[in-house]
């Protein structure tokens, strides 16, 4: 009896000591980031699949997260960030287009650090994605969601596999005097619902509402939305997904031709699935004909300003040297 | 209850060796060779046909074929569009070009014989997947899956073990196939084991797996801690890349420079050509700084448009390998 006592005395002890360090928690570095001056990094990303995901270290585990602008906040696997971090439990459902997920335990990052920049007081939910990691056969601490990106423009850059991170002051302007050296062919405006970038495009004539979505692997087309716009919709074979809630949905995936945003951003045949939105949509707060994800990125090299709420592209380059 | 106890035991052993029989049996159905799948009905491999109209089982040791036809995923599981040819009495075989797979990582096929007949392959063929057919019945379809990596014989990534002859099955997985721990089944060689793979030019981490047990491989030092607190073996596969320079005829010597020398000023001089300097260097998976030296003077790459800041605010050329 008394060795159990011992060893229950010690847990506590450990735990307590687990916990003397909270002060160094909730700092994020990218060990594979290229800093080029206290505003600006570039972070390379790999592809599993149709996911953009970078390798970051954050409360001494080091590994995966998904870049998502579909989702809010920051999500931590709870497979890896274990209860003990969590300040109390609260209800609330967090959105993003990996799915619907439920009552998540909230956390409050004290300090998130991009190496040098600094982040405080960022909420993030601590969620099972262990189904992911299992589907993927990939290790992931998380998902970095709106929350961290909006702070930043961002560009997500499918040419050199990376994303640079650029500070930006409350008008949206860079803080960087560099520039950057390539060339910035076109741009458009979109609206910020929530945490969603909405880009009104246009299909057969038919005015279409899409969410942009960088952690859509497939881009998605509402079932639901005016047949002519579906008559550019070619399908061409049945699918299933998962989504972050391990629900499984078999959807009719095809081609989407003749995306046009203006007269001259326009888009080649884009590999889009056929779904049900609605659900979708009580996430987004909004009403979406559709997702843009994956295949907008794979066509267009994009930054994103969330603060003059205006997407900026560059062109890929014409094959050299080959 | 001694009786029953060593019964347990007897039948836990013939479902041991069950299973380890089942798994010798390779992925049927398909191959890939170079840039080719290649699709493989041997008659021989088949009992059961399942009647398309009536779903009705039909046991035959011999089947009057006059034609075999694959039907999947990849083409709407059309009866007949993607017809087979004949080559020998008992195979049937259809190649087709691997990029007709690229869009999906893992497609159900099935073969339909004369148009009406679907050919059940056995249960204990590796690459299975249960479905269940409109009126509820047990139907088993292949696998075929997609990786950045496939067999063959001329590839860039040669991967051998020493010794385990006594060993029935080796298998190897790694990053480049998602750990699959069936798809690559190595083949045995005087010394051991061996299979070279085509892998695309980056990073990846690999085991064997032998007879069921992880092993990282012995050969190689590069390696690392893995999340089971074991080691996994790493490989670099490099691609080879030309930097050409046009012009600069009357110039006395050009170097190549960049990250991938670490900047140096001597080690690759360009080779003079009748229009200009051209270098071929091989180059690991990823993201390239460089700049051509022309007599001394440093310059970027007048014909990529691709360039970024480094850490010093020098403007560099910029190259990837993917």
């Amino acid at each position: 009896m008394h060795k159990y006592f011992i060893c229950i005395l010690f847990y506590f002890f450990s735990i307590s000591l687990a916990n003397a360090d909270d002060d160094d928690e909730g700092s994020i570095t990218f060990s594979e980031a290229e800093i080029i001056n206290e505003f600006t990094t570039r972070i390379p990303f790999k592809l599993i699949d149709r996911l953009l995901v970078v390798e970051a270290e954050l409360l001494n585990k080091k590994g995966n997260f998904i870049i998502d602008t579909g989702s809010e906040s920051l999500i931590l696997n709870k497979t890896h960030f274990k209860t003990q971090y969590s300040r109390g439990k609260k209800s609330n459902a967090t959105s993003g287009v990996l799915d619907i997920v439920d009552n998540p335990l909230e956390k409050r990052l004290k300090q998130f650090v991009l190496k040098d920049f600094n982040i405080t007081n960022k909420m993030s939910d601590v969620i099972d994605l262990s189904h992911i990691e299992k589907s993927k056969k990939m290790n992931l601490l998380g998902i970095i969601g709106f929350n961290i990106l909006k702070d930043y423009e961002i560009f997500i850059d499918l040419h050199l596999n990376q994303i640079t991170l650029s500070k930006i002051d409350n008008q949206g302007n860079r803080l960087d005097k560099l520039q950057y050296l390539e060339k910035i062919t076109d741009s458009i405006n979109f609206f910020l619902k929530g945490h969603t970038i909405i880009l009104n495009g246009v299909v057969n004539n038919q005015k279409v509402k899409f969410g942009l979505d960088t952690a859509a692997e497939f881009n998605q087309i509402n079932k639901s939305v005016n047949k002519k716009v579906l008559k550019y919709f070619i399908p061409k074979k049945r699918l299933e997904l998962v989504g972050a809630s391990n629900k499984k949905i078999e959807v009719l995936a095809g081609k989407l031709h003749r995306v046009k945003l203006t007269e001259t951003i326009y888009f080649g045949p884009m590999y889009t699935v056929l779904t049900n939105l609605s659900r979708m949509n009580d996430a987004f707060g909004t009403n979406l004909d559709g997702i843009l994800g994956y295949a907008f990125f794979e066509q267009k090299r994009t930054i994103i300003n969330y603060k003059k709420e205006k997407l900026y592209f560059v062109n890929y380059p014409i094959k050299i040297n080959e | 209850m001694n009786k029953v106890f060593k019964h347990i035991i007897y039948l836990f052993f013939i479902a041991i060796s069950i299973s380890v029989y089942s798994q010798d049996n390779a992925v049927k159905g398909y191959k890939i060779v170079g840039d080719e799948v290649v699709f493989t009905f041997d008659i021989r491999d088949y009992t059961k046909y399942t009647n398309e109209k009536t779903s009705r089982r039909i046991r035959v040791e011999s089947f009057d074929i006059t034609n075999v036809v694959v039907s999947g995923e990849f083409n709407s599981w059309s009866r007949d569009k993607w017809q087979m040819n004949k080559v020998d009495e008992y195979t049937y075989q259809l190649k087709k070009n691997i990029d007709d797979f690229t869009d999906e990582f893992s497609w159900e096929f099935k073969f339909i014989i004369n148009n009406s007949y679907w050919a059940e392959p056995n249960k204990k063929v590796n690459n299975i997947t249960p479905a269940v057919d409109d009126y509820g019945y047990n139907l088993n379809v292949f696998n075929l899956k997609m990786f950045t990596a496939h067999p063959n014989e001329n590839g860039n990534a040669c991967f051998k073990l020493d010794g385990y002859k006594d060993a029935k099955r080796v298998v190897l997985t790694g990053t480049f196939n998602r750990w699959d721990e069936d798809i690559f089944n190595m083949n045995k060689t005087e010394n051991g084991w061996e299979l070279t793979l085509q892998v695309n030019p980056g990073q990846y981490q690999y085991k064997f797996i032998i007879d069921g047990d992880w092993v990282e491989d012995m050969r190689n030092p590069d390696k690392v801690e893995n999340e089971y607190h074991g080691f996994n073996s790493v490989i670099n596969i490099t691609e080879p890349f030309t930097f050409n320079l046009e012009g600069h005829l009357d110039a006395e010597k050009v170097i190549l420079t960049g990250t991938f020398n670490d900047w140096s000023e001597e080690d690759i001089k360009m080779i003079k050509t009748s229009n200009g300097w051209t270098y071929t260097a091989e180059l690991l998976g990823g993201k390239h700084h460089y700049k051509f030296i022309i007599d001394g003077n440093w310059t970027t790459d007048p014909d990529n448009s691709v360039k970024e800041y480094d850490y010093d605010g020098n403007i560099n050329s910029v190259c990837i390998i993917k």
